[in-house]
């Protein structure tokens, strides 16, 4: 682990967990992620998660879901701290994130990496220049920056494709992008948030199929999607959130009491 | 923060906003060129102010009845004074000639007596004389029984001080001014920029960008734009400068005996600096609101 992994404690109260890479004695046994009685209030009256408990361990693939509004995005957001726990705790490698200061929330990103629906690529900028920014933010060397984001793009499928603008790619190649900028920082976690939302069940296969070769890699991915064809082809670990509250948590759609239509979505 | 990286960045904004920092930076400019006039004008007055205090002289006019001893002794007292440089007696019947011969006058003047231009010591002082030295050595000369009158043209002098303090007022006011019009043109136009790049912030946040990260490059284009219309600033005043310059110098500067100078080295420098450090201030200020991601 590199000196800027153990800066000043105030502001980096993160290492940086890379995938794959050997986490200190004590943190290797905890979950990666702990959700304990999570509130979150958007309107008084109105909670958008009440009580959540979840447990995610490392290296794990988890589906979550649910119908529009059931509270999925908002799990992910608090994670990655856009929003703020109202009352409970969630503990990211056994560190309470709701506890950090707001100059201490980009070292916890830098240990995640984000899929979005809608991308968020910037389209003017070049496939390569939308991956390397991830690692511009790290001070990474260029040259070392150059290496990493060409073995990104070579295990999204997008080998070569560096110099092109992402204006100019299709929707599945624009979310590959995405997954590239993702990855290309070995997080230890990835939120996927209705990353297939955009996109053909076509292309959505090969989506899920990237975000399993990346989770063989070692790299839990939690994965919110309220499409059930593709919750139905695998056999992963499945969270169902409805009206704000995990109403299952099991291994598999096959396992699930009462069959695809009894999940939320 | 990395530097470099930046750099690299901001050149990257400078290049897709180029429309619209042309267009700040027009404007900046123009502000930057009323400062730099009113600096200009200002340096000006202060020199001819500091020149004319410096070749000051006093006319000591003397009484009709004031006899040749009375008025060596008088000459010989003045030439002993450290803040005199010279002192030249001027008759009535010279002074009178001399009246005639500079000056444009009718011939009804010209019939005037010679006790009507009462005769006088021209007194030049030396470089080094203050005001308050001139006004002592007045006073002293004025006891005496041989001068009617003191003339030390202070009153040209306060007048000019009081148009150079003017000036001097005026142009901290307007600097203030500058400052402000500066700030919000650029602040206005980061803002503007800052929006058009929202996304590019947002992806630089949600990956884990400090505050201080995706700061840098705008302070850098803010100062950039800053710097650059400065300069451009000075450059359109020193060409307007060098136009002007020799007909300036051959009419005003002729009557007044000073030849106007261009902005001192370091006052040049001063409104370039400052440029861009208000350029960092207003556009540091202006990004502040939308790093909240």
């Amino acid at each position: 682990m590199s000196r800027e992994d153990f800066g000043e404690e105030g502001a980096r109260p993160f290492a940086f967990f890379r995938a794959g890479a050997r986490a200190e004695p004590g943190v290797a046994n905890k979950p990666i992620l702990v959700l304990e009685d999570v509130y979150k209030y958007f309107r008084v009256d109105q909670p958008t998660l009440r009580g959540v408990n979840l447990t995610v361990e490392r290296g794990e693939f988890v589906f979550v879901t649910g119908p529009s509004g059931a509270g999925k995005s908002t799990l992910l957001q608090l994670i990655y701290r856009k929003h703020t726990v109202d009352d409970g705790r969630i503990l990211f490698s056994g560190r309470d994130i709701a506890r950090l200061t707001e100059r201490s929330i980009p070292y916890l990103r830098r240990n995640l990496g984000i899929v979005f629906q809608d991308f968020k690529i910037i389209g003017h900028w070049t496939v390569f220049e939308n991956v390397a920014i991830a690692l511009e933010i790290l001070s990474m060397p260029r040259r070392l920056v150059r290496a990493r984001v060409a073995e990104a793009l070579e295990r999204v499928g997008l080998s070569g494709r560096g110099d092109a603008l992402t204006d100019t790619l299709s929707g599945g190649e624009q979310q590959r992008v995405a997954v590239a900028r993702a990855i290309v920082t070995e997080p230890a976690l990835i939120l996927a948030d209705e990353p297939t939302g955009n996109l053909d069940p076509h292309l959505a296969i090969d989506v899920l199929t990237l975000f399993e070769e990346i989770n063989a890699t070692g790299t839990t991915v939690l994965f919110a999607t309220h499409d059930h064809s593709l919750i139905a082809k695998r056999d992963h670990r499945l969270v169902s959130i409805d009206e704000g509250r995990v109403v299952e948590s099991r291994r598999g759609l096959t396992t699930w009491a009462g069959g695809l239509h009894s999940v939320g979505g | 923060m990395d530097l470099k990286a930046a750099v690299t960045r901001a050149r990257r904004g400078l290049r897709e906003e180029r429309g619209l920092y042309l267009v700040a930076v027009s404007s900046l400019a123009v502000a930057f060129l009323c400062l730099a006039g009113v600096l200009l004008a200002t340096q000006n007055l202060s020199t001819m102010a500091a020149r004319w205090g410096q070749s000051g002289r006093v006319s000591v006019y003397l009484a009709g009845d004031a006899s040749p001893d009375d008025v060596t002794k008088l000459e010989g007292l003045l030439r002993g004074l450290p803040d005199v440089a010279r002192v030249e007696h001027v008759t009535s019947a010279q002074a009178r000639a001399d009246f005639l011969e500079h000056a444009d006058v009718g011939a009804a003047l010209g019939q005037l007596p010679p006790e009507a231009f009462p005769a006088s010591l021209e007194v030049t002082l030396a470089p080094s004389a203050t005001a308050q030295r001139v006004d002592a050595i007045a006073g002293r000369v004025k006891s005496f029984a041989a001068v009617t009158d003191v003339e030390t043209y202070r009153g040209w002098f306060d007048q000019l001080d009081t148009l150079v303090s003017a000036g001097r007022v005026a142009a901290i006011v307007l600097a203030a001014l500058v400052a402000l019009c500066v700030l919000a043109v650029i602040g206005n136009t980061i803002r503007l920029a800052v929006a058009r790049r929202r996304q590019e912030i947002e992806v630089m946040k949600l990956c884990g960008a400090t505050d201080g990260f995706v700061r840098g490059p705008l302070v850098l284009e803010g100062t950039f734009q800053g710097f650059v219309a400065a300069v451009i600033a000075i450059l359109v005043l020193m060409v307007g400068f060098l136009a002007l310059k020799d007909p300036i110098n051959a009419t005003v500067a002729a009557l007044i005996g000073v030849r106007v100078a261009f902005l001192s080295s370091w006052m040049v420098v001063a409104v370039i600096v400052g440029g861009a450090v208000i350029g960092a201030a207003g556009s540091a200020l202006s990004v502040r609101r939308y790093l909240d991601v």
